[in-house]
């Protein structure tokens, strides 16, 4: 089965064009224009991932961005046309897993897609220790104890990823390299905004880190099993 | 031990010179009027004094010339009376008669001395009161002994009283003749009287004068601050104007010179303002356009990016015309795309607003990145890259996105005017900098060129083919990104023997930078084919 795309933009020509290169790549798009009809389209769509302009009429895309966040893990990528403002930080605060600056092209588009539609990697075993929490691979789930904790699917591809190298002290750029399949420098922000949003989910006291632990001047490890 | 900070006492009395207009008007004031006086009261108190004086002698000379007069009526009626009457006898009544005439002029003593060097009998028997020949000094009595005239003469001489206070005093001397001998009078006057007089004056006079100085010192406080007040209120307005806040006028009060100065300050703000605000808005309208275009050019370009590209990828299905020209548009967005973003940066630059993201870096490995990313490019044209790190491999405080755009930047250009020749980078760094420098042995420029290199859309040689495709912007941006760290971007070069970039950038952000580690170009051995000479460099930023 076609992997369902939802494009949100207001810009039909462009949204158009995203559309044929999504099609030619076996995606199947839905359009939505409006940023207040945005999470009907969402509802109605059922998406596998989103597309979502920053830049909408009706609503902001971030707070477009933070109301599906509330309801779903789907992958979203952002589209902007400023790399270097607060608003991708906002955007990627606010829930986002990806972005993507236009003028972008089509290869580019369609790799953030794949990367964040592509299944979680193999493991050998299961389930996984980090900290006091038990990752089970196969059901993506995370578990402090009995008690379930939501996270994205990014989210946990990111705790996977330092679980099963618990020794292993993982730069940024590893991290940007592994869990977004960005195989040249990208934007390390990426890692610190979604190492924050991680951490607030499943860390007991977010300021004292237990399970994603910060390596000053490195990057980050897990956590030793407790 | 209680320690005094005499110097802590001269460095605030220095500062409040130096700080205090209204501190040193007062001293100065104070000053010269305080000398003024000093002159004026020593004038006076030496005249007052003098006149005193001379009344007093006067007085007292002619007291003494009563005195003298009865004295020798004594002698000259017990001459008449008795042939050989007993002179000291006489002697004593004309003491007393001296002294009865003398004693209104404050006389403390007397003394009839004969004359030295007469002959004939030394009777009667010169006499004295107690202590008064002390004062008589020689002098005086040569005087009174060699005038023939019957006028008094006077010294002035320090009395000392009964109570140890010395007293000015005065001697009168006249000549007696007694018995035709001649003998000398001398008449000792106190004048304490004149003396405490004199004090009183005196007296008066200081504290008049002391008056007078510390009345000045309050008048000129007043008024220098009458006059100050306003200055010191200009000042702080304007301090305060200068710190941002436009909207402070100083108050007008009346029509004179202050007022003046008050309404011109405040016409001079007023026109700052409406500029400043005028700017501002300006600066508002520019960013705004900047971020607009921003959007509103980059949808559409993404639009026909992506249609570009499905065409291009698709150019093999298509005829040969049709084909390139897909080709064509591919590359031609491509390099749109790539002017866009440069001409979005520097307005950017111009508005104002950049930021930086620093971040611990280490530049070794952000060099040998770049180099990696331009491998191909630079095998293409036959150039080899080599790396020369003697230093550079703490963390230095930088923003890595925009060192790698200059990086990109520099070695792009190097490999473009390379010729083919080897490409050597540097990187070193001392205590407070770090330096990166880029060498080509290519055509190298004119010192003309040399000076034009960092120009919006300049290029060394229009005719000249780029490889990298550069907008002509690279350089300007490559400076100002060096210029937000704090560094510089520095060249030098020398025809047809290559060109040098050197970067120099602080350790810590926001320190001054002092010298490079590097030289420029760096004196290290040129690689083979490469000559030796080198001239002088031009530094830009």
């Amino acid at each position: 089965m076609n992997a369902r795309i939802l494009v949100v933009d207001d810009d039909t020509a462009l949204a158009e064009m995203i559309g044929i290169v999504l099609r030619t790549e076996g995606f199947e798009p839905f359009f939505c224009e409006d940023g207040a009809a945005a999470v009907a389209a969402f509802h109605s769509a059922k998406p596998d991932l989103v597309l979502l302009d920053l830049m909408l009429p009706g609503m902001d895309g971030i707070e477009v961005c933070a109301r599906i966040r509330e309801e779903s893990g789907v992958p979203i990528i952002m589209l902007t046309a400023k790399s270097d403002t607060a608003d991708v930080v906002k955007g990627l605060e606010s829930g986002a897993d990806d972005y993507v600056v236009k003028p972008f092209n089509p290869k580019e588009l369609v790799a953030r897609v794949r990367t964040r539609l592509r299944p979680t990697p193999e493991t050998p075993t299961d389930s996984l220790q980090i900290g006091d929490l038990v990752l089970d691979v196969a059901g993506h789930e995370v578990k402090r104890g009995d008690e379930r904790i939501n996270l994205t699917p990014l989210e946990f591809e990111l705790l996977l990823a330092l679980a099963l190298k618990p020794q292993q002290v993982f730069t940024r750029e590893m991290l940007l390299e592994q869990v977004w399949g960005y195989h040249y420098k990208a934007d390390t922000r990426l890692v610190n905004v979604h190492v924050q949003r991680l951490r607030a989910k499943v860390e007991e006291d977010p300021d004292n880190p237990r399970i994603v632990m910060t390596v000053r001047g490195v990057g980050y490890r897990a956590g030793s099993i407790t | 031990m209680r320690y005094f900070d005499w110097r802590g006492v001269l460095d605030r009395l220095a500062r409040l010179w130096r700080s205090s207009l209204q501190a040193r008007t007062v001293a100065i004031t104070v000053l010269l009027s305080g000398i003024a006086v000093l002159i004026i009261g020593s004038y006076m108190s030496y005249s007052v004094g003098a006149n005193l004086f001379d009344a007093r002698r006067g007085q007292l000379e002619s007291t003494s010339a009563t005195a003298t007069l009865a004295g020798q009526r004594v002698f000259d009626t017990a001459a008449e009376q008795v042939g050989t009457e007993d002179v000291d006898v006489t002697m004593r009544d004309a003491a007393v008669a001296i002294s009865n005439a003398a004693s209104s002029g404050g006389n403390t003593g007397f003394a009839i001395l004969r004359t030295p060097g007469q002959e004939g009998p030394v009777t009667p028997t010169p006499i004295l009161s107690l202590g008064a020949d002390e004062f008589i000094s020689d002098e005086l009595r040569d005087a009174v002994r060699d005038s023939s005239d019957p006028r008094t003469h006077s010294q002035s001489v320090a009395l000392t009283a009964s109570d140890d206070t010395v007293h000015p005093g005065l001697v009168v001397g006249s000549v007696l003749s007694i018995r035709d001998s001649q003998y000398e009078l001398y008449l000792i006057y106190d004048l304490v009287d004149a003396q405490e007089t004199l004090d009183v004056v005196q007296r008066t006079l200081l504290l008049g004068g002391l008056a007078l100085i510390v009345l000045i010192g309050a008048v000129t406080w007043v008024v220098v601050r009458l006059v100050v007040g306003p200055v010191r209120l200009a000042a702080q307005t304007s301090e305060k104007l200068a710190a941002g806040q436009l909207e402070v006028r100083i108050p007008v009060k009346g029509d004179d010179v202050i007022a003046t100065l008050a309404r011109s300050f405040n016409g001079m703000a007023d026109s700052l303002q409406s500029q400043i605000t005028r700017l501002a808005a300006l600066s508002q309208v520019q960013q705004r356009f900047v971020s607009d275009v921003s959007h509103e050019l980059r949808t559409p370009l993404t639009t026909i990016r992506l249609a570009g590209d499905v065409l291009y990828d698709q150019r093999e299905t298509f005829p040969p015309t049709t084909a390139r020209t897909a080709e064509l548009l591919h590359t031609q967005v491509e390099r749109f795309e790539l002017l866009l973003a440069d001409l979005l940066e520097m307005s950017r630059y111009d508005a104002g607003a950049v930021d930086m993201e620093t971040e611990p870096t280490n530049l070794v490995r952000l060099v040998e990145d770049a180099i990696e990313s331009v491998g191909s490019l630079a095998e293409s044209k036959g150039s080899q890259l080599r790396l020369v790190a003697p230093g550079g491999y703490f963390e230095a405080d930088v923003d890595s996105r925009r060192i790698r755009r200059i990086l990109q930047n520099l070695l792009g250009n190097a490999i473009d005017h390379g010729e083919g020749k080897p490409i050597v980078v540097w990187v070193d760094s001392d205590q407070t900098a770090v330096a990166i420098a880029v060498r080509d042995y290519g055509v190298g420029m004119t010192a003309a060129a040399m000076d034009r290199v960092f120009d919006r859309f300049w290029r060394a040689d229009p005719s000249r083919q780029r490889v990298t495709g550069g907008t002509g912007l690279g350089l300007a941006i490559s400076l100002e990104d060096a210029a937000l760290h704090g560094g510089w971007l520095e060249v030098w070069s020398a025809e047809g023997q290559g060109s040098c970039f050197r970067l120099t950038l602080p350790r810590v952000r926001g320190a001054a930078l002092a010298g490079s580690p590097l030289g420029l170009p760096p004196d290290d051995e040129p690689p083979v084919d490469a000559p030796n000479d080198v001239p002088g460099g031009v530094r830009h930023a």
